[in-house]
């Protein structure tokens, strides 16, 4: 997925800040975003707890902010997510790149149907892919997944729906994003 | 060592236009000091995120003053806030630290490093550039309104006694003016207070 594309989207989107932590996947991002993100503001968090109350204060002072997180931050920031953007009703959309689904997909199909506690040491697979969507689920966050380009209007349609529910959305992204050709 | 009424008070009588967060401890007793629609309650909210969110309001609303009354434990729950609140610099945020060594909310416990942890050197390393600290109410006093004029972040590290605050909540039975809605409900009005001019 280029960068370039999913800030394009963005943009179009009226995406004020941009709010996280990079990782493989989404560097590409954070560069474009740092180096000429033209609009939009980075702000690099130390953990992803963070990221969360610093949204919805974002938010709370007139910002239309994103997150953007690694699926290991956010099993980190639990309570933050809670207590703030759910707990508000904040309506902003956090995008968390999803590591291990790849592996997850090929070893598994996908993400299983239950959490066999042996599956998580198991060396062919991420387990942090494995507790993801479970996760995502009890916390309430509804999810939907970015896997390629042609799925970059979910984003302006994430920040819609969002907005209408008054409630903050994820979007699982399983594909890396790269700097532009 | 000063009392939180030593704290708020003059900071309630200073206050102008600035946006003020509290979280823990200084909840109810910022909300016998004012009662502006300005104020905000990290209760019932996220543990330790109370700056964060405070410095989410300082980045989007640049030209308004915006304070947060940490404590001592929340602060330690996310230091990380003190060098995001320096790259780049937020120059409308000001922190307080409360710092009474305890966790006052759940019975005084010491908190990790009370009383040798450093505050005002935390945030002088993290590059703060204007970092106070006090333990006595006249020199607080008589500083303040310098302090609140003055380009930041600002860190303002006041010594305390502990208190003796109960467990937070929320609704009709509070005393505080800015405790009887929701969380969500405070959040929303404050943003509409915020994009009327507030």
């Amino acid at each position: 997925m280029r960068a370039a594309l999913f800030l394009r989207e963005l943009e179009a989107a009226g995406v004020t800040d941009v709010v996280g932590l990079p990782d493989n996947s989404s560097a590409a991002l954070f560069a474009r975003l740092q180096h000429g993100g033209g609009r939009i503001r980075l702000h690099t968090v130390t953990r992803e707890g963070e990221a969360f109350a610093l949204a919805a204060g974002l938010w709370m002072g007139g910002a239309r902010p994103m997150v953007l997180i690694q699926n290991t931050g956010l099993l980190e920031s639990g309570d933050s997510l809670r207590g703030t953007l759910m707990r508000m009703r904040v309506p902003v959309v956090c995008v968390v790149t999803y590591r291990g689904y790849a592996k997850m997909k090929r070893v598994l199909g996908g993400p299983p149907a239950a959490i066999d506690p042996a599956l998580l040491s198991r060396n062919d697979l991420d387990s942090v892919a494995l507790v993801t969507e479970p996760t995502l689920a009890a916390w309430g966050l509804a999810c939907g997944r970015l896997d390629s380009e042609a799925d970059l209007p979910k984003l302006g349609e994430a920040f819609a729906r969002s907005e209408e529910q008054a409630q903050p959305l994820g979007l699982l992204l399983t594909c890396d994003m790269v700097a532009d050709a | 060592m000063m009392t939180k009424d030593d704290v708020l008070g003059p900071l309630a009588a200073a206050r102008t236009t600035e946006i003020v967060v509290t979280t823990m401890g200084t909840v109810r007793p910022w909300g016998r000091h004012s009662s502006s629609a300005l104020d905000f309650a990290s209760a019932d909210s996220a543990m330790g995120h109370a700056a964060d969110l405070a410095l989410g309001l300082a980045l989007a609303q640049p030209s308004r003053r915006v304070v947060c009354l940490n404590g001592d434990g929340s602060m330690l729950m996310s230091l990380g806030t003190l060098a995001l609140a320096t790259a780049p610099p937020v120059p409308n945020f000001v922190l307080f630290i409360v710092q009474n060594d305890t966790y006052e909310i759940t019975g005084n416990q010491p908190v990790p490093g009370a009383p040798r942890v450093d505050f005002a050197l935390l945030a002088r390393a993290a590059g703060f550039p204007a970092v106070h600290t006090f333990d006595e109410a006249a020199a607080y006093r008589a500083a303040l309104p310098a302090i609140l004029a003055s380009p930041g972040p600002t860190c303002v590290v006041v010594r305390t006694v502990p208190g003796n605050e109960p467990p937070l909540s929320r609704g009709s039975h509070e005393e505080a003016a800015y405790l009887k809605d929701s969380l969500a409900e405070a959040a929303h009005r404050l943003r509409a207070t915020l994009a009327a001019g507030g």
